[in-house]
């Protein structure tokens, strides 16, 4: 039998994933002052290059980084593949995807055509690079669990949203917008929220709730199909809307059904875990199958408004569920690599997972967050409130990278001040 | 009977449970933390030893890999053991803190730990004991812990 491919052993460098990590809340910080110094009106526009930009912001800068750093961690653990070469491949791709989207917020909101023309070329190089490797990667699989059917599908609409994106960002480039750009572009959306992130975060849910809280295990009914179901909802959804787009509201619903029996089921189980403690992941693993509920409804019902809602629904969808989820991970995962690294270096006192970050200012950004959030909404209605939701943005953001610092400053410091295979266990006080 | 990767895979779980009963014993009161955390420390240890002594041997002389998934195996057993130790210092200082924070690290560990073994390490077990799974399981379930 062949063996390789198969690790068992350690994750890749801890500089690969924390790099996306550090950099996800930045990214936060340049969208909020983009709120900030922007009108609703403009913003409310779907289409407007300021939305398009601060969409892109939050969604490549924030919720792309975190996903993809996160793969590149849990990939050899919840698969139990390699990525080849993963220093590089993680480094290069972080880089032109770094440089890509701040080349496409001056491109876009500058109107420097040029510019956007090479930040296009710049993020579908960055992302493809990374999703292809991926994909070699799980080749290698072994054991297939619902879990690796998710994260493999998931990065298939990856690829196509990529191809996609990459097109319509150097139309924009060009000038020259194809007659199809629009359904195009809602194409792109779609399968990026449902496809991409919704199918990947339901596939590490499978394995993450039940273990991380020791809450009851997803019915095998769920785990084997849901997936599936989704799928054939979002392709359902293209064919429809490509010829039959008065019909494409049933594939939405179809799609949304599947989403909010989900986010029930996550809230359900969330509610009968075993382990008591509540801290601030578990307020966000609730608030997202909260919003999540209200984002599926919001989508359908906005359908037969005619789409005006329909960046009400991004934030319910997009902040309130896809962003309350990554936050939440990354206040286990950064200590928790953290931890890993310096251990496996043979350092033995080493603070614990919770003195490393510090959990009144997490609780404080999660306040921040969630009212941020609710004020975006109601900002729809009362715009002059979006500029003061802006700020307590900024604030949660500027917060949540604090947070990460400190982790990582634990981990720097480690390294500079002890020396390897710590004594100070065995010596007296 | 049950496969070598269902009866440890099973174990995992139990061994969860008892680590929840754990945290709400001793969320409620640190002092009377003890039995809970005990119950939860044997059965883990012998989770370990059951794998240490019994499945990881078999697996080792099947395949011929002693520095490979098994030696991983090993050592993040160890990191669990100091952990585990740690929290068992934090409940004779009575310090709720420092048992809660080895806990919260001690269960991340154990999980990727679980993660790694379910879907890699008794896969491949297995795949390659298949032939001799019953007897394997047997000698895991008739083990005698060791100190």
């Amino acid at each position: 039998m062949n063996f390789e491919g198969l690790s068992v052993d350690q994750a890749p460098p801890i500089s690969v994933p924390l790099r996306f990590f550090l950099t996800a809340p930045l990214f936060g910080i340049i969208a909020g002052i983009l709120i900030f110094i922007n009108d609703v009106d403009v913003l409310m526009s779907r289409f407007s290059p300021q939305s398009i930009v601060v969409t892109h912001v939050m969604v490549i800068g924030f919720l792309s980084f975190v996903m993809f750093g996160a793969l590149v961690q849990m990939l050899p653990v919840l698969a139990g593949v390699k990525i080849p070469k993963v220093k590089t491949i993680g480094n290069l791709s972080h880089l032109l995807i770094f440089l890509g989207l701040l080349m496409m917020l001056f491109g876009m909101l500058g109107n420097i055509s040029k510019m956007t023309l090479v930040s296009s070329v710049l993020l579908g190089s960055g992302f493809l690079i990374l999703i292809i490797s991926m994909l070699i990667a799980f080749r290698g699989v072994v054991n297939v669990t619902a879990s690796v059917r998710a994260m493999i599908t998931s990065l298939s609409f990856a690829l196509i949203i990529t191809l996609i994106g990459t097109h319509l960002l150097s139309s924009h480039g060009l000038g020259k917008f194809s007659s199809h750009h629009l359904l195009f572009a809602n194409i792109h959306s779609v399968w990026a929220i449902f496809g991409f992130a919704g199918i990947l975060i339901i596939g590490v849910t499978f394995q993450v709730l039940p273990m991380f809280y020791v809450a009851p295990r997803f019915k095998r009914f769920c785990k084997q199909k849901v997936v599936w179901l989704i799928t054939s909802g979002l392709v359902l959804w293209l064919a429809l809307n490509i010829f039959l787009d008065s019909y494409s509201t049933i594939a939405k619903i179809w799609i949304a059904l599947f989403f909010w029996a989900f986010s029930t089921t996550v809230f359900l189980k969330m509610r009968s875990r075993r382990r008591p403690v509540s801290d601030v992941t578990v307020w966000y693993w609730v608030s997202a199958s909260i919003f999540m509920t209200l984002g599926t409804f919001a989508w359908v019902i906005d359908d037969f408004l005619g789409e005006k809602y329909i960046v009400l629904v991004s934030l319910l969808i997009g902040g309130g569920f896809i962003l309350s989820i990554m936050q939440g991970m990354l206040y286990k995962i950064v200590p928790f690599l953290v931890w890993f690294h310096l251990n496996a270096k043979g350092y033995m006192s080493i603070p614990t997972m919770n003195d490393m970050i510090n959990k009144k200012l997490a609780k404080a950004q999660f306040t921040l967050f969630i009212v941020s959030l609710v004020g975006f909404i109601f900002s729809a209605f009362v715009p002059w409130l979006l500029s003061v939701f802006a700020i307590t943005f900024i604030l949660s953001m500027a917060i949540l990278e604090y947070n990460i610092i400190l982790a990582v400053l634990v981990y720097v410091k480690t390294l500079k001040t002890k020396p390897d295979f710590d004594m100070s266990a065995f010596m007296q006080n | 009977m049950s496969t070598i990767k269902e009866f440890l895979s099973d174990d995992h779980s139990r061994c969860d449970d008892l680590f929840a009963v754990m945290e709400d014993v001793a969320s409620k009161s640190i002092e009377s933390a003890k039995d809970a955390f005990n119950a939860f420390r044997d059965a883990t240890e012998r989770h370990f030893q059951m794998e240490e002594r019994v499945m990881f041997l078999e697996f080792e002389q099947k395949t011929g890999m002693t520095q490979g998934p098994t030696a991983v195996m090993r050592h993040e057993h160890s990191q669990m053991r100091n952990l585990l130790s740690e929290m068992a210092k934090a409940i004779e200082e009575k310090n709720k803190d420092k048992f809660f924070g080895n806990s919260e690290t001690l269960m991340i560990l154990m999980q990727q730990h679980n993660m790694k073994e379910e879907q890699m390490l008794y896969t491949m077990a297995q795949q390659r004991l298949s032939a001799e799974s019953d007897r394997i399981v047997d000698m895991m379930k008739s083990m005698v812990v060791e100190a």
